[in-house]
């Protein structure tokens, strides 16, 4: 305390006054958060211990709800489902959306312009922009039995292929991993493209002039480069392929038929509303919830180490 | 517009963020000797209703009538009419009935899950007095009573909690123009109605419009169960006085019935995902010339159907049919109008308010039927009264258990796609059922 200057003294002094300042910002922020995130989740948890009707008083019954839930076929049908569709809304449209991104950048771009590549990629995003709920009913209708999808099927003498793509318990769920493969493609070819752009072109350059091919320029150069941008798209589209709802929801309905289709959310949602199974429905959800925590910090744990390697 | 009516089971949803629901124990206010009829001063008083019926249906047209009616024969009383949606009734219920929000009187859903909770909770009062005094359980068929009488929260019996205005049920609609072309009479045994089926088949039309993802399918299942079930069956099922056998002769026979007429090609393999709404959407453009739903499509179709006739009948043969009072007048016990409230729904319940709600297109359950002046008014209501006489109300298939619609929908697809055998169906419908019941010790 002795030896300690004033400037210290005063620099020490603002930076508490400035603290306190920032805080007062922070509290809307905070009491929304603690509103809006921190109190549903803890209530969710603890509701998740409990049987109740949705009206009434809640009444404790331990971890009953979970040794149901892993008893329950539907519950482990659901996850099975759910890894099918981080398949279809994570896994896949990364890579061909890699891919897709490439091509655009490096070859439609060069030779028919950027404007070409750009119109390119807003067409790939737009079901990114068309609300779940229109392009949803549209494919319902375009898959339907007498839809236009089996229709066109027919006229090209493939009828024998035509099927009620969203009605029969085998092909229900491929159907919907199309759909949600066909609004996913456009998210990660925007942000490959982004991270292309910040790649050195002189990498390009001596590697072709040392005569490596368009696939080795892209497997060693292209993808290297791009990974934080990877690890991004593979943990936000891994997460939204857990929490999968509206598709489901608005193609199949019920998740059905049977239950083809269950995703863990519909499956929360539907013991939480409908069957007023309040207390199974949040133990549903805090599993679901345990699973993207484990998702999301084992990318960022990946991230960070691959970020590491690289200084 | 056209809401499923499977309301006992419907959704209860509650906010994930309301945890805390308090617990009332207020107890049910008595108002003491009530002189129905009579005209009590409620001069300088406002009764605050509720209700979730669109102002053009036709509960909405005779209750606004009735709101008039009121205003005019207590002079200087005043009706405050607080139009709801149906979900904020339905989510919130229990929170605001507890509260000193409260309106004076409401319609609220009907069944165990609902009406029956809230009662078991204390915030609905006990009406049984005023429904003697008034005489309203004069009026009422005891299939109509049944949705309004709970004991410890489970309908069929005991006090009276609520009154209900309207009622519904389960039908055959037939495009009349399709019948005509291929010399088809409306069938009056379930053996004509199956060669109907058959000539139909024959001629390469699917006959029986249905929706798989939704409610339809498992009433036209329930139909077929009823054809072999007795009202001592149904009050098993659904009011749970006796034990259930899901492979008795009743479930088996509308299993296998059912699966029978999926393979035969009556219904249609193609409809296990296809929703209620489009069902509806089939049969109005005369796709399939038969439609087994409910009444609560009827002013639709009346308005809508322009370019060919319909018509309706009772399923052929059966005794029994899906169908039940519709949602209730209740009057909570934080109502701060007791007495406005009952003759509010004693106004409800008289003859030209309830002829009103039949000619606006609803099916009232105590109309006077020769002041039904539209036929095809009249034909919703001969049929109904003629089911009511009859003790024909046989409620829904999901009725008994909060997880059984689901479960019904599901199984149903399953016989639809023919994944699942008539018994591996049963299996699965059983399940949730006998669940519930142990669940609630019965």
């Amino acid at each position: 305390m002795k030896g300690r200057s004033p400037v210290a003294r005063r620099r020490g002094g603002h930076r508490r006054r400035g603290r306190s300042a920032y805080l007062l910002f922070l509290l809307p922020g905070l009491v929304l958060s603690l509103g809006v995130i921190v109190a549903p989740l803890l209530a969710n948890i603890w509701l998740s211990f409990t049987s109740w009707q949705g009206v009434g008083s809640p009444r404790w019954i331990g971890a009953q709800n979970y040794t149901r839930l892993f008893k329950d076929e539907n519950f482990w049908a659901s996850f099975r489902h759910t890894a099918l569709i981080i398949v279809a809304m994570a896994i896949v449209p990364t890579i061909i959306g890699l891919l897709i991104a490439a091509m655009l950048f490096d070859y439609v771009a060069k030779r028919f312009g950027n404007r070409t590549a750009s119109a390119f990629r807003s067409s790939l995003f737009v079901p990114q922009v068309i609300p779940v709920a229109v392009s949803g009913i549209v494919w319902g209708w375009l898959l339907m039995p007498d839809g236009a999808f089996n229709a066109t099927l027919r006229n090209i003498g493939l009828g024998s292929l035509a099927k009620n793509w969203l009605g029969d318990p085998d092909w229900a769920l491929p159907s919907v991993m199309g759909v949600m493969f066909w609004i996913q493609l456009g998210y990660p070819i925007v942000i490959f493209m982004a991270g292309l752009q910040r790649i050195n072109p002189e990498l390009y350059e001596a590697a072709e002039v040392d005569g490596a091919t368009w696939w080795q320029r892209f497997s060693r150069i292209t993808v290297y480069q791009v990974r934080p941008e990877i690890y991004v798209v593979l943990v936000t589209t891994t997460i939204a392929a857990i929490k999968t709802f509206a598709q489901v929801f608005v193609l199949t309905g019920n998740g059905g038929p049977g239950n083809a289709t269950l995703v863990p959310s519909f499956f929360a949602w539907r013991s939480f509303f409908q069957n007023a199974d309040v207390g199974y429905g949040s133990a549903i959800s805090a599993i679901m919830l345990v699973l993207i925590l484990v998702v999301g910090s084992a990318f960022v744990w990946l991230q960070t180490r691959a970020g590491r390697e690289e200084f | 517009m056209v809401r499923s009516r499977r309301s006992a089971l419907l959704a209860l949803a509650a906010g994930a963020a309301l945890v805390l629901a308090a617990c009332s124990s207020s107890k049910s206010g008595g108002t003491g000797g009530a002189s129905p009829g009579g005209s009590r001063n409620y001069s300088g008083k406002t009764l605050t209703l509720w209700h979730y019926e669109a102002a053009d249906s036709a509960m909405g047209i005779a209750w606004n009538q009735a709101i008039k009616e009121f205003e005019q024969k207590y002079p200087g009383a005043k009706v405050k009419f607080e139009e709801k949606s149906f979900e904020q009734i339905q989510k919130d219920a229990n929170m605001i009935l507890n509260s000193d929000s409260a309106p004076d009187i409401m319609e609220y859903n009907k069944g165990n899950a609902t009406a029956g909770l809230l009662s078991k909770l204390g915030l609905l009062t006990d009406i049984t007095a005023e429904v003697h005094n008034y005489g309203w359980d004069k009026k009422l068929t005891t299939g109509l009573q049944t949705t309004a009488r709970y004991t410890g929260g489970i309908m069929g019996s005991g006090n009276w909690y609520g009154v209900p205005n309207y009622g519904e049920y389960v039908m055959v609609y037939y495009n009349k123009d399709m019948f005509a072309r291929y010399g088809l009479s409306v069938p009056t045994t379930f053996d004509q109605f199956e060669s109907v089926l058959a000539a139909f088949k024959q001629k390469g039309i699917t006959p029986i419009a249905n929706g798989g993802a939704e409610y339809p399918a498992q009433q036209i299942f329930y139909e077929l169960v009823l054809s072999k079930a007795n009202r001592d069956w149904v009050n098993n099922y659904e009011l749970y006085n006796g034990k259930v056998d899901f492979h008795g002769p009743e479930l088996t026979y509308g299993a296998t019935k059912f699966a029978d007429w999926v393979s035969k090609g009556y219904i249609s393999k193609n409809s296990a995902n296809v929703k209620a709404q489009d069902m509806g959407n089939a049969f109005q453009q005369g796709k399939n010339p038969i439609m087994i739903s409910g009444s609560w499509w009827y002013g639709a179709f009346k308005t809508e159907i322009k370019n060919f006739q319909w018509g309706t009948f009772l399923f052929p043969g059966n005794a029994l049919d899906p169908g039940s009072s519709g949602n209730l007048w209740v009057v909570p016990t934080k109502s701060k109008n007791k007495d406005m409230a009952y003759d509010f729904i004693n106004i409800t319940m008289q003859p030209d308010i309830q002829d009103l709600l039949g000619n606006s297109g609803g099916v009232p359950v105590a109309s006077d039927n020769s002041k039904i002046t539209d036929p095809k008014n009249k034909e919703l209501i001969d049929n109904f009264d003629k089911l009511t006489q009859q003790d024909g109300l046989a409620f829904y298939p999901d009725w008994p258990a909060p997880t059984m619609y689901d479960a019904l929908v599901s199984a149903v697809q399953e016989l639809i796609t023919q994944k699942k055998s008539p018994t591996q169906f049963l299996d699965e419908i059983a399940k949730p059922y006998n669940d519930y019941l142990a669940q609630i010790g019965k």
